[in-house]
């Protein structure tokens, strides 16, 4: 997914001079092609967050679209305040593309592991944030949106994602269905999580178990509305994500649910834990740990009928 | 012999037009009853200067493509700033009375949405170098001729990312980006050098890639001559250390922490003030 993300800001930025690629001491080669063709479009700069983002908002200030990408702790964590003021106040096209969504960099430890990315972003007025599926949903995002105004904050997967949104050759801001409009069960989820579903999906019709997702590759307005349908006639309503419990997907859900005054009495949650993690491995085993892969997803949703059969 | 540009700034006479403006800078801290009187006097010259004699700009057009840019990093002394657009015709000056007010397009920080000539919206300290590298490098990649004058506090040099800014502005070779400190030597809680000392500056700056030029940063003929200074696009960036005196041409605020910020300010020491800068 990343591969493809920088990818496609070059095949932008031959198109458009107005695309820059910033990047912040990524590995060497990055983007050579990019450096060797079209120098002039190209940084990469020092490890620096905080000085990076305030750069690209000067760029986009006057009228450059900055593509900037580094790990996604760094370039939420670290540069908040000029995310949130030197892009976010001015209201600045300056596209955040963060490394490493979730538990990717789980090996590199808790410093490096961007489980509160979505909840920080999503508190920066004017910041639209999105959580691609894969490399082929990653491409549309990136060329539909290419002029949009507003600053975007992108998150990634590891890479090598399975194409799972071909199905949509264009890219929109409304939910993506999968599945029958009237099931058993509707899944809420983001990003590459979307794969994990698609698998539950499949073992849960296994068993009989009627199941719809929705997938939310724009997090900021969920469109709920669109979707009141299939919800309406859902027994089982859960949300499956790769964020810590607030300020993600959830949160989003809950105050859409409340506006357009739906019940949240069958709606349950899946999430990481509201913890840094002392623990190393792969991305995978952490979201095995925490009932996020398709066999526990499918065990849990299994459980949570029999109980709300009761 | 070296230049005691302490002693020069401490001495100098404000003329006639700077007192002015100082009292113009009195009608926004009255109407506003509050305000960051100590910084704003520091720098009015500094900002004069560049207003009147150094920077390519248009009243009448303040998003004029072929402008000069210049950005307050040091935004809370915008009452300084406000003053010199004003009295140039950005806006109406009566506009300072409103300063700080519900529907005022003045508030206690610069913000480029609310009123014209202002670049960029500060506040926070230590964003505005890097925001004017971005928008130095971007005079360049366009093959354009303007300039970008980026003013910083003294204690806004405590802040990690304006150092973090000076490398990669000298490592990119911006020639025509022209820093300056306001070099008061205090800031909010007392001298510079009982907090963390700044000291040695020009070798500092010397050391991150940038060429050092002090003056008196009252000396409005000097700054002008300074800092209109032709630039070459591709070169070293360049500092301008500007010795000032903060709370200049008020015998009472002049180095005075009390009048950093005051949240609330008397109609008696309003008019104390502005005896002071009778004219």
């Amino acid at each position: 997914m990343r591969q493809k993300a920088l990818t496609t800001v070059y095949k932008l930025a031959k198109q458009d001079p107005r695309v820059l690629f910033i990047g912040s001491d990524l590995g060497a080669g990055t983007l050579q092609a990019m450096r060797e063709d079209i120098p002039g479009q190209f940084f990469m700069e020092g490890i620096s967050e905080q000085h990076i983002v305030g750069f690209a908002a000067g760029l986009a200030q006057e009228g450059f679209i900055p593509y900037i990408n580094t790990i996604g702790t760094f370039l939420t964590r670290r540069s908040f305040e000029q995310v949130s003021i030197d892009v976010g106040l001015h209201c600045l096209p300056v596209r955040l593309l963060s490394s490493g969504g979730g538990m990717v960099y789980a090996p590199l430890g808790p410093t490096h592991t961007a489980v509160e990315d979505f909840s920080l972003m999503l508190s920066v007025p004017n910041m639209k944030v999105f959580a691609p599926a894969d490399a082929f949903e990653m491409e549309n995002l990136l060329m539909a949106l290419v002029d949009d105004g507003d600053p975007h904050y992108i998150r990634f997967g590891k890479g090598g994602e399975t194409i799972v949104t071909q199905d949509f050759s264009t890219f929109e801001l409304t939910p993506k269905v999968f599945g029958e409009r009237s099931s058993q069960v509707v899944m809420f989820t983001t990003g590459v999580l979307l794969q994990h579903c698609l698998e539950a999906r499949t073992n849960l019709m296994s068993q009989g178990i009627s199941t719809t997702i929705l997938h939310f590759p724009y997090l900021n307005d969920l469109s709920i509305e669109q979707v009141v349908s299939e919800i309406g006639s859902a027994q089982l309503l859960i949300c499956v994500e790769e964020h810590v419990p607030r300020g993600g997907l959830f949160t989003q859900i809950l105050h859409e649910f409340a506006a357009a005054r739906i019940s949240t009495k069958n709606l349950y949650h899946l999430s990481l834990p509201s913890k840094f993690s002392h623990n190393y491995g792969s991305q995978v085993d952490h979201l095995d740990l925490n009932g996020l892969t398709a066999p526990k997803i499918a065990s849990h949703v299994e459980r949570l009928l029999v109980i709300s059969e009761k | 012999m070296t230049t005691n540009y302490v002693e020069l700034a401490k001495k100098i006479a404000l003329d006639k037009r700077s007192r002015v403006l100082r009292s113009m800078v009195l009608d926004a801290l009255e109407g506003g009853g509050r305000g960051h009187l100590g910084p704003a006097l520091s720098l009015l010259e500094i900002v004069r200067a560049l207003y009147d004699s150094v920077l390519n700009h248009d009243p009448t057009n303040p998003l004029l493509a072929s402008r000069d840019r210049f950005v307050l990093s040091k935004g809370h002394g915008c009452l300084g700033l406000f003053t010199v657009l004003a009295d140039h015709g950005y806006f109406p000056t009566s506009e300072l009375q409103g300063f700080c007010g519900f529907e005022s397009n003045l508030g206690g920080h610069p913000e480029r949405a609310t009123l014209p000539g202002i670049e960029f919206s500060t506040g926070a300290l230590g964003h505005g170098l890097s925001v004017g590298i971005g928008m130095a490098m971007a005079s360049r990649l366009r093959n354009e001729k303007w300039r970008t004058y980026v003013l910083l506090g003294d204690g806004e040099l405590n802040e990690g990312s304006v150092w973090e800014g000076a490398m990669h502005a000298s490592q990119h070779q911006l020639g025509a980006l022209t820093v300056i400190v306001d070099f008061n030597r205090m800031q909010a809680s007392g001298d510079i050098d009982s907090i963390v000392s700044l000291a040695p500056l020009v070798a500092k700056w010397e050391a991150f890639g940038f060429e050092v030029t002090e003056v008196n940063g009252h000396d409005v003929e000097q700054l002008a001559e300074v800092l209109g200074n032709s630039r070459k696009p591709h070169g070293k960036p360049r500092v301008v250390i500007a010795h000032t005196v903060k709370g200049k041409g008020f015998v009472s605020a002049e180095n005075s922490t009390a009048w950093h910020h005051k949240a609330k300010i008397t109609k008696d020491e309003i008019s104390s003030l502005r005896a002071e800068v009778a004219v």
